[in-house]
């Protein structure tokens, strides 16, 4: 019988023998393979990482493309099939102006941005000119999200195709610590075609129900392309009340609406009320008050707004909802739906607290209006 | 590891605008926030559309 319990371990592995040289050769070539050929290892793991990933985005924008050209065709009813000129569209591209000298840029890309905007939708409205405007927003958010997820994969795809072609580990590794960033923005986009298309609110649609809720039964005018205002009566008070114009897709001109109303009766003060990003930790849906213009964006319209109003003193207030990307554009949730009362029971106090009798406020829903008409 | 797949289900919220008597029940394409659908079932009140929202439910 073998004595298991009188083992000599130093004996069995040579530990006390330095010269063996089957132990040297266990230690020393791992070494020497990781100088060598360590970062095309870490490269072969990670790569599989990416790879996954890769394929994910992929699916996304496919299905994001299925989802649009279905969509046009079972609502516009097109004379010709309109595959080819979406796939043109999906591989448009914007150039933001040159920055080296920042003075006036603002104004180059509100123009950039909105030829684009307006180029599109003329080109998706000759597919079918008699389409109304709730489905043409509609669709122009539709092909927005696949825009989006179409320019995603390329840039995800061209980064890692470039790492590996050089060989290069470094390469990828900023790749890797803002992918899973991407991902999480790239699956709500996803989850966001649903509700657009069904024309559900979204969690960025909190601004504009709550105010939208207090222009009912009011007299609306057009004030600014795609957005709406609504002037009422509050304990003495003049209210202007300015939203997008629902129930389509859209977040409207604010900037633009702002300019006019203050050309004509400047308000003593402005409330801005907007979805807000929460952060993590936080609890989704709750609120907060606080300065400064509420609005997300590429920047053109808060600039607008704070322009106008610092050249007129006039101060802005905000009451933010908080909540995640994937909760501000997908089908709002019950939590943040339940906040609408709440935070116009804000507005009045806030308005209470910091106005006059005889004096004007402008409200603002920020915010997509998506199934939130006025 | 045993957790059940959730899925999102919309439900619309309408309001009588008399005694706020409140409904609950399916989204169906079309709704949207605002819109006076219906009469109310206890006072012949307008019910109007309050809110709409998703919830998970388990599958």
């Amino acid at each position: 019988m073998v004595d298991f319990t009188n083992i000599d371990l130093d004996q069995l592995f040579g530990f006390s023998d330095d010269s063996n040289p089957l132990l040297m050769l266990v230690w020393i070539l791992p070494i020497i393979i990781f100088i060598f050929y360590g970062q095309r290892i870490q490269l072969q793991v990670t790569s599989g990482e990416i790879k996954k990933a890769i394929k994910k985005l992929d699916s996304y924008r496919i299905e994001a493309r299925v989802e649009l050209i279905d969509h046009i065709k079972k609502k516009m009813n097109p004379s010709e099939d309109p595959t080819k000129k979406i796939d043109r569209f999906l591989d448009y591209f914007t150039i933001m102006p040159v920055d080296v000298d920042p003075a006036g840029i603002v104004d180059k890309v509100r123009h950039t941005v909105r030829a684009r905007e307006d180029y599109s939708r003329k080109h998706v409205k000759s597919l079918s000119p008699e389409i109304d405007e709730l489905q043409l927003t509609k669709i122009l958010t539709l092909l927005e999200i696949a825009t989006s997820l179409h320019m995603i994969f390329k840039i995800v795809n061209h980064m890692y195709l470039t790492a590996k072609k050089q060989n290069n580990y470094p390469l990828i590794l900023p790749l890797q610590m803002i992918l899973p960033f991407i991902m999480e923005e790239a699956e709500a986009i996803t989850k966001a075609i649903p509700a657009f298309k069904m024309g559900q609110p979204v969690g960025d649609g909190i601004g504009p129900m709550v105010v939208g809720k207090m222009m009912l039964d009011i007299k609306k005018e057009k004030v600014a392309f795609q957005t709406v205002l609504g002037e009422k009566e509050f304990e003495g008070r003049n209210l202007f009340l300015l939203k997008a114009e629902g129930p389509g897709s859209t977040v409207g001109r604010p900037g633009d609406a702002v300019q006019s109303i203050v050309e004509k009766n400047k308000p003593d003060i402005i409330i801005m009320v907007d979805a807000a990003l929460k952060m993590e930790g936080e609890d989704s849906a709750i609120t907060a008050q606080g300065f400064g213009a509420a609005i997300g964006g590429i920047g053109t319209e808060r600039f607008q707004i704070e322009e106008i109003a610092t050249k007129n003193n006039i101060p802005i207030f905000a009451i933010v909802i908080k909540q995640s990307v994937k909760e501000a554009i997908t089908l709002m949730t019950k939590d943040i739906a339940n906040q609408a009362e709440n935070v116009r029971s804000q507005i009045f106090e806030m308005i209470r607290d910091n106005t006059k009798h005889g004096q004007s406020i402008l409200i603002i829903g920020v915010g997509n209006t998506i199934g939130v008409p006025q | 590891m045993f957790s059940k797949e959730k899925i999102v289900v919309a439900f619309t919220i309408e309001k009588c605008k008399s005694c706020s008597m409140e409904r609950k029940r399916n989204f169906k394409e079309g709704d949207y926030l605002f819109a006076e659908l219906s009469k109310c079932d206890s006072c012949e009140g307008i019910m109007q559309i309050e809110k709409i929202f998703g919830e998970s439910i388990e599958k």
